[in-house]
């Protein structure tokens, strides 16, 4: 198998990479009906597995489960997911020759195999469907041409998908259909009944395409959601350290700080997080971000340019094959750092004082956003899906840190993610070596504004205000979020 | 002289920008035990959370332990909900989790759970076991936190509270969801830990409370005076006494079926536990059904199959409204056709929606508001608000109210689509014998034009007067079915 996107010509990439609609709630009101009466087989049940079966099921269609022999044999945990659930569970031979719809949701590694075990047990015109597309893009998996390819990917854990479902709403979720794999044209009908059926059709769906969704995906979670979250969290911890700030304190800044800090971002963007500081201080993490802006963005470039040319999933892939090697180590030294060995401190600290004593963390969390958003629409990545990568996926992985640090979100997050989070922490952390010398405890750990009278240049916050407010990241961001408020009034309330 | 246990003097606090007390005064002295009463939003809870300690007050609050007593030196309050985490420290579950089975647990079972809190606080866990025998609860043990009902949950704090037995215990609405032998138990359990030195603040609306409560004071108007039960100020009405709105007199759209509700050897189990067994109820298009049963029987379990709450549906043999059970429905047309409300169903509600649009999002069962109603709904929606005598809180969110105030707003948005099956689950927790009283004149009002109702309720005294059947399980058997009343 070689690289699909590499495969195609630089017109196609760019055709592929641009496809981007923010579908409007009309384009549901099909409902299920395009998979009413069909036989749903999910393989794989874990979070997302079990998750999104029990909505599918809740919705009227039907849901079974093709697990490997030795999980159903073991009894694992696959295993008691869906039969405690009053699911029909077999093997791949038993279920997969009766679907329609194969729904494929096990994890990215094992997609290849997955694959290739269910393509040929399925019948003649079958849906195959993915949440993820390196499979097909990077690992240019060939799917039998009378198959179906689609994909549905909610943009959130499998235990919201469930949550927001039983509330009567859904999360955002990305469609797409394989251009390669459409032989009847019914892909399009089809995701976007599995949306319905998972609830994903009131909470914003972007369609999509598998190649968009991968290269933006990559970047996103390499960079400002996952590398960059864990750059910023050690150095600001450490650094406090440095500066004699109490450990459990510094600890519990940085922990819940990402969540509180981005809390503002999901719902008024980098302008609503900005606008948390005082003006002085606001002008001072403009300033800073604006540095640490020009400070990374080779790294961020090089990033893209790996993920586009293929040169990222290679890597990693020889990382699989070589029993995850690199994974493996990079987790253990992860789980040695300073700032995870910290508990946080029983202090208290009020919600406005994550803003005033971390001003550094908003910097990053602005120069990430800011960055991973303007590398990927250069590269082609259209505005829509840049922001669903960088700004709205921000928050939902700084509140695993808020849970339990770094451990827990690469717990959370895919191998895939985890994988490129450590190249990015260790090609970064030494290039802001010189920067972080210059920092003092007043940009982290201690509040920015004691000591100063507040007052500004008028025309400096003027300036700073206007550049942060038209950034292309708020331009769609404010429209994006208003699709998504008008459904979802109450969360914005 | 003995100095007082509390004594305040000039408190003063403020519940999101609102005043609840200016210069509050109140002495408590050793061994008296009072009931704490005020209409709702009086500041009753705040006034007990503050005692505990649990919320920054300004003015004098003075606490004086009894040295020589062997009983914990400490204020305890006992919420009026329960609150409980994960073994990740998270308490973000969601509604009827409970039921969805999920081979990892990170959910504590009960007796961790009391263990753990008997170390934290230096108890004998032998008395944790006599205090859980009395109130019937050994069996619960085993279990998983997540599996709980609402009332074992209660009866999990209630257990903690006598056991440590501190010297001034504050219980908030302890009653709530208890059955009628269950509450008996616990004022025996009360009574004995009174009389080992334990001094009761109690907040209820209940008739019933322990021997020991011998004084009543109420807050009025941010000030706390002192009266006798008789003289206790009343709740407004459950409603505003204006005619029932229009829209609600009318037989609930939708065909009728044979049978609304029909099962047949319904059986639920955990692994060896057996919630319902053999299970066959036929509800009847109009019928008017009380269920009953001791905490932990399986009503809950029961009313989740009728919602599409619960995942084993699938697996067992029953018709909704006509339809088999999971014939390719949605679970969305069944709540569609059923008004519900419940002790769950309030814990887990949106607390950032507003009263208005808490309301309205009956008429899509969600919890919070998804989308524009349009024009007819809305004109709807501010009848009933207006009906229930909410029109004052129309844009206050659900979290900025006290209990009793969204409880009324969940009974309107219960009611808001005329459905042709009400599933009221204990519906007026946390109201008063009068709203009480007043909520089931309506569902009486509502019932007569043709509704099918599935009523829970523990106390004979506040039921319906349209209740005409009755169906009781007892460790998920149906123990007994009773016509009460011949329909006319």
């Amino acid at each position: 198998m070689s690289n699909y996107f590499n495969t195609l010509p630089l017109r196609e990439q760019l055709n592929q990479l641009g496809v981007c609609d923010f579908m409007d709630s009309s384009e549901f009101l099909d409902g299920v009906n395009a998979l009413k009466g069909k036989k749903l087989v999910v393989v794989g049940c874990g979070a997302q597995g079990l998750n999104q079966g029990l909505n599918l099921r809740d919705s009227g269609l039907n849901v079974a489960y093709a697990l490997r022999k030795e999980a159903i044999e073991g009894k694992r945990d696959s295993w008691k997911n869906a039969t405690e659930n009053n699911f029909t569970v077999g093997t791949y031979e038993e279920l997969i020759p009766t679907a329609d719809v194969v729904i494929n949701l096990t994890p990215d590694k094992q997609h290849t195999a997955v694959v290739n075990a269910v393509m040929p047990l399925m019948k003649q015109g079958a849906t195959l469907s993915y949440s993820h597309g390196f499979n097909i893009v990077e690992e240019g998996m060939q799917v039998r041409k009378d198959l179906t390819v689609i994909m549905v990917a909610p943009k959130c854990p499998g235990s919201e998908v469930r949550a927001e479902y039983l509330r009567g709403f859904g999360v955002p979720t990305l469609i797409a259909v394989h251009p390669e794999n459409d032989p009847e044209g019914k892909g399009l009908a089809q995701a976007k009944a599995y949306c319905v059926g998972t609830g994903g059709h009131k909470a914003g769906v972007l369609n999509s395409s598998f190649v968009a969704e991968v290269k933006s995906d990559l970047m996103g979670e390499q960079t400002i959601l996952c590398g960059l979250l864990q750059t910023g969290s050690i150095l600001s911890f450490d650094k406090m350290i440095e500066k004699g700030i109490d450990a459990g304190y510094a600890s519990k800044l940085v922990q819940y700080g990402v969540e509180v800090i981005t809390e503002a971002l999901k719902h008024g963007g980098v302008t609503g997080m900005m606008d948390r500081l005082s003006n002085p201080a606001k002008i001072k993490a403009f300033e800073i971000s604006e540095e640490l802006k020009n400070i990374m963005r080779p790294l961020f470039e090089k990033h893209q340019d790996d993920i586009m040319s293929g040169e990222f999933s290679r890597t990693m892939m020889a990382d699989w094959a070589a029993g995850d090697k690199n994974l493996l180590a990079w987790r253990a030294a992860t789980g040695e750092t300073a700032f995870e060995k910290t508990p946080a401190g029983n202090v208290k600290i009020g919600e406005q004082e994550y803003f005033d004593n971390a001003l550094l963390m908003v910097a990053f969390v602005r120069a990430g956003v800011e960055l991973a958003f303007e590398t990927m629409v250069e590269a082609g990545i259209k505005p829509e899906s840049a922001y669903y990568e960088s700004l709205h996926e921000t928050p939902l992985i700084a509140n695993t840190i808020a849970r339990k640090k770094l451990f827990e979100m690469n717990r959370v997050i895919s191998d895939t993610a985890e994988y490129g989070c450590y190249l990015f922490d260790h090609a970064c952390k030494p290039l802001l070596a010189d920067f972080m010398r210059s920092v003092d405890a007043d940009l982290i750990g201690k509040n920015y504004n004691e000591g100063k009278d507040g007052s500004v240049d008028n025309r400096t916050l003027i300036a700073v205000n206007e550049v942060i407010r038209t950034h292309p990241v708020e331009v769609i961001g404010a429209k994006l979020r208003k699709a998504m408020t008008a459904m979802k009034s109450i969360k914005t309330a | 002289m003995s100095q007082p246990v509390v004594h305040i003097s000039k408190l003063n606090l403020k519940y999101h920008h609102t005043v609840v007390f200016q210069d509050l005064d109140w002495v408590i002295q050793p061994n008296q035990n009072w009931l704490l009463c005020g209409t709702s939003g009086s500041g009753k809870t705040s006034l007990a959370k503050a005692i505990a300690g649990l919320s920054n007050t300004d003015g004098t609050l003075d606490l004086h332990f009894d040295p020589a007593s062997t009983r914990p030196a400490l204020a305890y309050y006992v919420a009026n909900w329960y609150q409980f985490k994960d073994l990740e420290g998270q308490s973000n579950f969601y509604y009827q989790q409970r039921y969805n089975s999920q081979a990892e647990q990170t959910v504590a079972t009960v007796q961790a759970e009391l263990e753990s809190f008997g170390k934290a606080q230096g108890l004998q866990f032998i008395e944790a076991l006599r205090i859980a025998e009395a109130l019937a609860y050994t069996e619960l043990l085993p279990s998983s936190m997540i599996e709980l009902s609402s009332g074992e949950h209660k009866k999990l704090q209630l257990v903690k509270a006598v056991w440590l037995a501190p010297q001034l215990l504050i219980l908030d609405q302890p009653y709530n969801g208890l059955d009628t032998l269950s509450r008996k138990r616990l004022n025996t359990l009360l009574e004995e830990i009174s009389v080992k030195g334990t001094q009761l603040i109690l907040i209820s609306n209940d008739a019933e409370l322990p021997a020991v409560i011998d004084r009543v004071a109420e807050i009025r108007e941010g000030k706390i005076q002192e009266v006798t039960f008789e003289q206790r100020s009343r709740n407004e009405m459950a409603h505003s006494g204006k005619a029932v709105p229009s829209f609600l007199k009318t037989a609930p759209a939708g065909t009728a079926p044979e049978h609304i509700i029909k099962m047949i050897d319904v059986n639920i189990r955990y692994g060896e536990k057996q919630v319902l067994k053999d299970i066959n109820w036929e509800v009847k298009p109009g019928e008017k059904w009380l269920l009953q049963g001791h905490n932990g029987s399986g009503k809950s379990t029961l009313l989740s199959l009728i919602c599409g709450d619960h995942p084993q549906a699938y697996a067992n043999n029953y018709y909704l409204f006509g339809n088999k059970r999971g014939s390719g429905e949605s679970i969305w047309e069944i709540k569609q056709r059923i008004g519900l409300i419940s002790p769950e169903l309030h814990w887990y509600f949106d607390p950032t929606a507003t009263v208005w649009q808490s309301i309205a999002s009956g008429f899509y069962d969600s919890s919070g508001l998804f989308c524009d109603p349009g024009a007819t709904k809305k004109a709807q929606t501010d009848q009933v608000l207006d009906y229930f005598g909410l029109q004052e809180y129309k844009n206050v969110l659900m979290t900025e109210l006290p209990l009793g105030k969204q409880r009324l707003a969940l009974l309107a948005r219960t009611v808001i689509k005329n459905p042709q099956l009400l599933i009221l689950d204990e519906p007026c927790q946390g109201l008063d014998q009068q709203q009480t009283q007043h909520f089931n004149q309506l569902v009486d009002e509502l019932s007569s034009h043709g509704t099918t109702l599935i009523y829970v309720g523990h106390f004979e005294s506040q039921l319906p007067a349209c209740i005409e059947k009755r169906i009781l399980l007892e460790n998920g058997w149906v123990k007994s079915v009773e016509t009460i009343l011949e329909s006319a």
